[in-house]
């Protein structure tokens, strides 16, 4: 298992490195930099230049390349130019705030999603399923940064139960964390709660029809025994793996989420530092935003040679 | 007459004041949450001409001189200023003020600052004309400058980049690096990147007694607000959603359709105001077949500004033909109002085949960074099409947007909503389109006299002589097409007292009930 996990990390290498490369490409292709937003709209092209050689942007690309790699070696991602702290320490610091809102909807999603999947397989063909099945179409179909402003108006305004946004650190206030995370991840979690409740149902009726399962019905076993521990268990293997994909989803969702909500996580980060053209944040985000998603795909990997051992010994 | 009734609620009132002292003083002061959408670019406020700094840093930082209600320059740190009869000397005695770190503000401080201006100001221009700066004592500061340069009070009070007095300390350090001091009525707190920005009261803040009350940036501030609290919320449903649960208190701006829905509120106040920019479309003429007046001329008799205007602004506009503000100084009146929005097809298509157009495309530049930017050049763009012009639309984000107009190609058409130029008066109006990069990037001999009369001239007569000059031409060539003025809204609580809507929502001079 060490060594398939060794293998699996060696592997993934590479993709940063590409990753890191693109990222670097990707904001020299772009027009536009960070002087235009300091400099203002009436700046002529000489006080831009003059800005830009402050800022130290003047460099040609490949120093510019040469010292963003030296400076990765070393584990350092550079300093924002806007914000004049680390890009490290920035994203460090707002990592709680994305990690809570993704992990909180995926887990909002698993748990709904996987419970409407069974109870759809369970009840197939019956209105049960199609009233599951109808809410995971609905959740799916609708985009995030809508169903975050309805539940806004409805929970916020009409209601007055949550906040609009904004948020509150874990250790500050357990109960405030949970106020002010609730909204953001439910409207974040629906389209992956979809997701999840399709491919549940679809494992699902597939392991019903199992021998092993019609055993366990034969011998007298509770039903809830019957689908709790040995469908559902056998089921949720190709659910795990849509749990790596849906996480991965979940954080780029998260970047539209954070600025429905106002919460100062890293998707919101990025995006500002694309609107006003901050080179080193870009850069560092997107390469942090690779490897968490690395990072979760090799742990759904684990998770699913821990489940299924002919994945681990190569013989699927 | 007093009644008995009104006796024994006085009574009443009186043996309920000592348990409602502590409200009242924490209602008398209190915290207010202000939301704006963007996040300041810098806290250092030389460097920036960030609407989304500028609505923080105007609260901690104060300037020379300060704009007035009106726009005019008036008197800030300054008690006053002696100009001498060649316009080379300005000889400015300073009011007693303290820096938020209890240093007493002296010359040094002031000469440190506008030094530093020169070096990393956003609009650094200013000081060009600035050959020395001396300080005789402690209270008084005198610049000599190498050209008469009628502008220099303008400039140094305008709030655009403001040419901000701060510690000497503070003043060798580079653009964005300071400690955020100043002298203002609120001092810095904290500010957390993609959240907020607090500021409070600050005690020893010595007011300016020349004055009444609140006047623009300047007058008399009074902070009865103890806490503020600056929001930065990107969404604007979010903000508006804020406001009416009361989590926030004051927006900057509110979006006209959701100002119209809530004007019944009677929680909620909105403030109008009216100008708050001009709409603009900026032409390149050194892209064929722009280069010619005639072919420009017929854009702006092909265009229906009122439609423009009306699309672009929610409804929420003024249509206003001057370069300048009715009601200022140097408001042109009628000067090429026959010129503005002819909206007539007809001499528009007589234009084009005198001009000889040929069919070549025109490239139309918005950004969607700014939805009246893209409406505006969505909606041109269409009636250019009307009358048979070949017109492509190109929309991206505002860095590259504004990248490309600083180019000679790629485009002939550029929509810009200009807020803080026109009213900081006409220096940064007739700049944009004079001297060596004009923003239509061809020089226009008449236009770059009017800009040397209205930065030399010493008599008021001549610079306003030189701006409606500049007018003129700006109709008669078709340099640019003004569509109209626009405004905003800015929203409060109804708990929030006196409040005046500004260039920015100013937390002096308001309290909370």
């Amino acid at each position: 298992m060490l060594r398939y996990a060794a293998g699996r990390l060696l592997a993934a290498l590479p993709v940063l490195a590409i990753v890191s490369l693109l990222s670097f490409g990707i904001v020299w292709i772009v027009p536009g930099d960070v002087a235009v937003e300091m400099a203002g709209p009436t700046a002529t092209a000489e006080e831009l230049a003059r800005l830009r050689e402050r800022l130290g942007l003047t460099r040609p690309w490949y120093e510019q390349l040469a010292g963003w790699y030296g400076a990765l070696l070393r584990g350092d991602l550079g300093e924002s130019i806007l914000l004049r702290q680390g890009v490290a320490q920035a994203i460090v610091e707002r990592l709680p705030v994305t990690l809570s809102l993704t992990f909180t909807a995926l887990a909002i999603a698993f748990v709904c999603g996987t419970a409407l999947g069974v109870l759809a397989a369970v009840r197939a063909g019956q209105a049960a399923d199609r009233v599951a099945m109808g809410t995971a179409l609905v959740g799916f179909s609708l985009p995030d940064f809508w169903l975050g402003l309805v539940f806004v108006y409805v929970f916020a305004v009409l209601l007055g139960w949550l906040p609009t946004g904004g948020y509150v650190p874990f250790s500050q206030d357990p109960a405030g964390w949970a106020r002010s995370m609730l909204l953001p991840a439910a409207a974040l979690a629906l389209s992956q709660m979809g997701l999840f409740a399709r491919m549940t149902r679809a494992a699902m009726l597939e392991v019903l029809r199992q021998d092993y399962v019609r055993t366990a019905r034969a011998k007298g076993m509770p039903g809830w025994i019957v689908i709790g521990k040995h469908a559902l268990r056998n089921a949720l293997i190709p659910v795990v793996t849509v749990a790596g994909i849906a996480a991965g989803v979940l954080l780029g969702g998260a970047v539209v989420i954070e600025s429905v909500f106002s919460l100062p996580g890293v998707g919101r980060l990025i995006v500002g530092a694309i609107q006003r053209r901050d080179y080193p944040v870009i850069q560092g985000g997107l390469l942090l935003t690779a490897t968490i998603f690395v990072l979760v795909n090799l742990i759904v990997d684990l998770l699913y040679a821990a489940l299924d051992p002919r994945i681990r010994h190569g013989r699927r | 007459m007093l009644t008995r009734r009104d006796l024994g609620l006085a009574a009443g009132a009186a043996a309920l004041l000592p348990l409602a002292k502590p409200a009242l003083a924490q209602g008398a002061r209190g915290t207010v949450v202000m939301a704006q959408q963007a996040q300041p670019p810098s806290l250092d406020a030389q460097v920036t001409t960030a609407q989304a700094s500028r609505n923080i840093n105007l609260h901690v930082y104060e300037t020379l001189f300060a704009r007035d209600e009106a726009g005019n320059p008036q008197p800030d740190l300054a008690e006053g200023v002696d100009v001498s009869p060649d316009g080379l000397t300005y000889r400015f005695s300073l009011r007693d003020a303290r820096f938020h770190n209890g240093k007493r503000m002296t010359s040094a401080d002031v000469r440190a600052s506008l030094q530093r201006y020169g070096r990393v100001g956003g609009s650094a221009f200013i000081m060009q004309p600035v050959e020395a700066i001396e300080t005789p004592n402690a209270t008084t500061v005198v610049v000599r400058l190498k050209e008469p340069s009628p502008g220099f009070i303008a400039g140094i009070s305008s709030p655009r980049a403001p040419c901000a007095i701060i510690p000497e300390e503070e003043a060798g350090k580079d653009a964005s690096r300071i400690e955020v001091i100043g002298t203002g009525p609120f001092r810095f707190l904290e500010f957390r990147p993609d959240s907020h920005v607090r500021l409070t009261r600050f005690g020893d803040y010595v007011q300016n007694t020349r004055y009444q009350g609140m006047d623009g940036f300047a007058g008399r501030k009074v902070a009865n607000i103890e806490n503020i609290m600056i929001r930065f919320v990107p969404e604007a449903g979010a903000r508006t959603a804020g406001l009416q649960t009361g989590e926030m208190q004051i927006l900057e701006a509110i979006a006209v359709p959701a100002a119209q829905r809530l004007r019944n509120d009677r929680n909620l106040v909105m403030h109008e105001m009216m100008p708050w920019s001009f709409q603009t479309l900026m032409l390149n003429h050194v892209q064929p077949p722009m280069d010619n007046p005639v072919f420009r001329r017929a854009l702006q008799a092909a265009l229906d500004l009122e439609e423009i205007m009306a699309i672009s602004t929610d409804g929420l506009y003024r249509m206003t033909h001057g370069w300048q503000h009715p009601g200022t100084t140097y408001f042109a009146g009628d000067v090429g109002r026959p010129l503005y929005n002819i909206n007539n097809k007809d001499r528009a298509r007589a234009l084009l085949r005198e001009a000889n157009y040929r069919n070549e495309e025109i490239i139309m530049l918005g950004d969607s960074s700014f939805s009246n930017h893209q409406a505006t050049i969505v909606t041109a763009a269409e009636q250019l099409r009307s009358v048979g012009i070949n017109v492509r639309t190109v929309i991206t984000d505002w860095p590259t947007a504004f990248s490309q107009r600083t180019q000679r190609t790629g485009w002939h058409m550029w929509a810009l909503m200009l807020g803080i130029e026109p009213y900081e008066g006409p220096y940064g109006v007739v700049g944009f389109f004079s001297g060596h990069q004009p923003v239509q990037h061809a020089r226009d001999p008449v236009i770059d006299d009017c800009q040397r009369r209205l930065t030399t001239s010493l008599a008021e007569a001549d610079r306003k002589r030189a701006v409606s000059d500049f007018q003129a031409r700006m109709y008669d060539q078709a340099i640019a097409i003004k569509c109209g003025d626009v405004g905003i809204v800015q929203a409060t609580r109804a708990q929030v007292r006196d409040y005046k809507p500004y260039r920015i929502p100013r937390m002096w001079g308001i309290s909370l009930a």
